[in-house]
């Protein structure tokens, strides 16, 4: 099988012959050549390895092999790290923006938190998103600097429930807005592939 | 002004930053990755606390006897006292600063029954507990951040105590991974919360981030590390291709049952064993009836869920339900599920006293790394715990310091090293592999003389000038020693006891009722 990886803006070939049924983190492991990405929890919790695989912003950690059509159908798989954040070295990027952006946003509560039964599960939800970036790489918008993503605003939706401080919870608001919704609410695109199960644009609108 | 240095940014190294500073400290927060990343966010199954809130009449002395048990006796009494009285006010504390746990019908905190206590007593927030608390102690931390008290840094690995001619701690040179940049950080105390040694047994349940380098070098530099044979084995892990994965022990809280094949009919063994909890044994005892019934792996063992309804697997055990769907391509509603014990946690390591303090002056760990509470087995939801008791209380106690002495910079030392530095042929994956396999084999569920003088002995042969970045190559050479001093461990608890269980030794021997010790003197491992 023919392995294309993105590295320094060239494309390398490795061969892989062996077993499919590995995942693109295990693959990355067993070409004999030492290739840097970011890893942690190796099952999908941690956000850390997301990579474009077959041009889809995927967890490397969860993305089988014999899943994917191009190893199926043409015996071979495109490896590049995502597109949008500073490049460190071959398939690890820098997100440091993503965890900026929500310091910017002033995401904390004053308060303590406030219990509400209805939004329990709202705020559960809100509180699993990943940091690893796929939904900027699918994003139109996304570029660095411009406004804060889909992470930043996740973890809002949830904090402003919390909140019971009037200021804060009006700059929080305040600062959303800003970096997100003039934006992007409309242009979002309507169905995205991203780890996480639920879709930024109906959270958002809530 | 106090400057607390906290290395490792899991719940014990956030917890531990954000009660420094609200202390009055400035905090340097230093760790390999971003805290999304860190192994707390991979506990699942929840936090214990007696909150008695069920009607079971469970106190916090409850708690306690329940986790000496478990531990069989050789914990930290004091610190288990203080762990399981504090567990409400923690939860608590979670509670406000925004962690979004379940709730039962009455709108109290939910909890479920766990292993080795007979009482419901798990707090728990879904079927992702600790990413759930992770979340709301960043958002927590971050706020100080923006205030300039705690300054974060991400992406620097520990390479180095710093001490003061008095021998006090000070503050920790490090390396940063992408960059290669050397850094020192000098302050008033260090709090050390890098979390298991996991990398010694190569890929374990928990995190690739937690490679063992901080626990080994603190050793190389006089700290004592304590109980290192006490390695606990998860009894339910299932193997996939990627590596082996655990299944939540919430899922035989919520009824799962363990069985074998015997005479053609599926035989739920953990009831004829153990009556009273069957199933809900602490998990050294479960691991090891596992490793019985199944001859020693040779029969499959299976957890059975079919039985339960499909809310409570689909949705109270979603991640169980989604691991077998995505790793295992299985049905845990229609088929049961594989399982057999694997590495998990460490109840070892830097031995500390009730305050978190090391044996050096300014020196503190908390969390996973550090040993305490636990004792010979840790019982499920008191490791999630024992991080925010052990950040908490580390932190009180470290603000309190003010070293004496100068300091000793070394960070030219490490910079002389760092060039001098050669890398040699071997790979660095196979000689990762071949230290695990060593652990692997020596320390299973049950030990022996034989086998433990053996690696012993492959270790001493095994060549460790290795083809890796500075850091790796360190790492290595550091695994290696702290591997010889599990071992040794091993071989000198000549008892059965919780985790550690001797062939040679079936019974326990109360002259051991006690944390072994291991200290490194003039490059000798000295166990005591
Ligand atoms: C799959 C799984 C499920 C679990 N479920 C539960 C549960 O339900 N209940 C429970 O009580 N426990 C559970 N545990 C155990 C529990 O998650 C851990 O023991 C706990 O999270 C450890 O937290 P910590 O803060 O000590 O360290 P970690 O969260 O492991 O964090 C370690 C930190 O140190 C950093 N670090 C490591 N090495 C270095 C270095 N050399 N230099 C700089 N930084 C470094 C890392 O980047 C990280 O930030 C589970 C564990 C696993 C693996
Ligand atoms: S919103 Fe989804 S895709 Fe974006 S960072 Fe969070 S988990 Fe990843
Ligand atoms: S390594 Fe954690 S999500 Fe892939």
């Amino acid at each position: 099988m023919k392995v294309k990886i993105k590295i320094d803006d060239n494309y390398q070939i490795f061969d892989y012959e062996g077993d499919l049924n590995i995942s693109v983190i295990t693959l990355l492991e067993k070409l004999d050549w030492p290739i840097e990405y970011s890893c942690s929890c190796l099952q999908g919790i941690c956000g850390a390895c997301a990579m474009v695989i077959n041009s889809e912003p995927k967890l490397a950690c969860k993305t089988f092999l014999n899943e994917e059509k191009t190893v199926i159908e043409d015996n071979q798989i495109t490896i590049e790290p995502l597109s949008k954040f500073p490049l460190i070295k071959d398939l690890k990027v820098d997100r440091s923006i993503l965890f900026d952006a929500m310091t910017e946003c002033e995401l904390w509560l004053e308060n303590d938190s406030e219990y509400n039964p209805k939004d329990l599960d709202f705020e559960y939800e809100m509180s699993l998103c990943l940091m690893c970036g796929c939904c900027t790489e699918v994003c139109p918008n996304y570029k660095l600097g411009d406004f804060v993503g889909a992470p930043a605003t996740v973890s809002a939706s949830k904090l402003v429930n919390q909140e019971s401080d009037e200021e804060h919870l009006k700059n929080m608001k305040k600062n959303i807005k800003k970096g997100f919704f003039h934006i992007v609410l409309n242009q979002f695109p309507v169905k995205m592939s991203v780890p996480w199960k639920s879709q930024p644009k109906e959270q958002f609108q809530k | 002004m106090v400057d607390i240095i906290v290395v490792g940014a899991g719940i014990a190294g956030l917890t531990a930053s954000i009660k420094a500073c609200d202390k009055g400290a400035n905090v340097s927060l230093i760790s390999s990755d971003y805290s999304e990343r860190s192994q707390s966010v991979m506990a699942m199954g929840g936090i214990n606390a007696a909150l008695n809130t069920k009607g079971e009449n469970d106190s916090t002395d409850q708690h306690f006897t329940d986790t000496l048990n478990g531990g069989c006796k050789i914990n930290n009494e004091k610190a288990v006292e203080m762990l399981t009285s504090d567990a409400p006010q923690i939860i608590d504390w979670l509670e406000r600063i925004g962690t979004s746990f379940s709730r039962d019908e009455n709108g109290n905190v939910d909890m479920r029954n766990f292993g080795g206590q007979k009482k419901k007593r798990t707090v728990y927030a879904g079927s992702r507990t600790g990413k759930q608390i992770v979340s709301s102690l960043v958002s927590l931390c971050r706020k100080r951040e923006t205030e300039g008290k705690i300054k974060r840094f991400v992406g620097y690995r520990f390479l180095s105590l710093i001490f003061t001619d008095e021998n006090e701690c000070c503050g920790i040179n490090c390396i940063h991974e992408d960059t290669q940049e050397l850094r020192s950080f000098i302050g008033d105390a260090v709090i050390i919360a890098t979390g298991g040694y996991n990398s010694l047994f190569g890929k374990i349940l928990g995190s690739t981030q937690n490679d063992g380098f901080a626990t080994a070098k603190l050793f190389t530099q006089g700290v004592r590390l304590a109980n290192l044979e006490m390695v606990q084995y998860h009894p339910t892990t299932v193997k996939t291709p990627q590596k082996r994965m655990f299944i939540t022990e919430a899922a035989r809280g919520e009824g799962g049952k363990l069985f074998v094949m015997k005479d053609g009919k599926p035989w739920y063994f953990m009831k004829d064993f153990y009556p009273e909890l069957a199933d809900l044994m602490p998990r050294d005892v479960v691991s090891r009836s596992i490793f019985k019934v199944s001859d020693g792996g040779k029969k499959d063992v299976y957890l059975d869920l079919t039985h339960l309804d499909e809310y409570t697997v689909k949705v109270k055990l979603d991640e169980v339900y989604e691991i077998c769907e995505k790793y295992l391509n299985l049905n845990p509603l229609k088929t049961p599920i594989p399982i057999f014990p694997a590495v998990h946690y460490f109840m070892g390591g830097i031995q500390t006293d009730e305050n978190h303090k090391t044996n050096i002056k300014g020196l503190y760990a908390a969390g996973e790394c550090s040993c305490q509470y636990h004792g010979a087995n840790r019982l499920g939801g008191n490791s999630l715990l024992g991080t925010v008791h052990g950040g908490w209380i580390s932190a009180e106690n470290a603000v309190l310091e003010k070293p004496k002495g100068n300091v000793i910079n070394s960070i030219d030392e490490e910079l002389e090293s760092f060039k001098s530095y050669a890398p040699k042929d071997k790979s660095l994956q196979d000689t990762l592999s071949e230290i695990s396999q060593i652990m692997n084999d020596s320390l299973g569920i049950y030990r022996n003389e034989g086998d433990l003088m053996a690696a012993l002995d492959r270790l001493d042969n095994l060549d460790t000038n290795v083809n890796a970045k500075y850091y790796d190559y360190l790492k290595v050479k550091l695994l290696v020693i702290l591997s010889k001093a599990s071992i040794l461990s091993a071989l000198e608890r000549k008892e059965s006891r919780g985790a550690h269980q001797r062939t040679d030794y079936p019974e326990s021997d109360d002259r051991y009722k006690k944390s072994i010790c291991a200290m490194y003197d003039d490059e000798n491992i000295v166990i005591e």
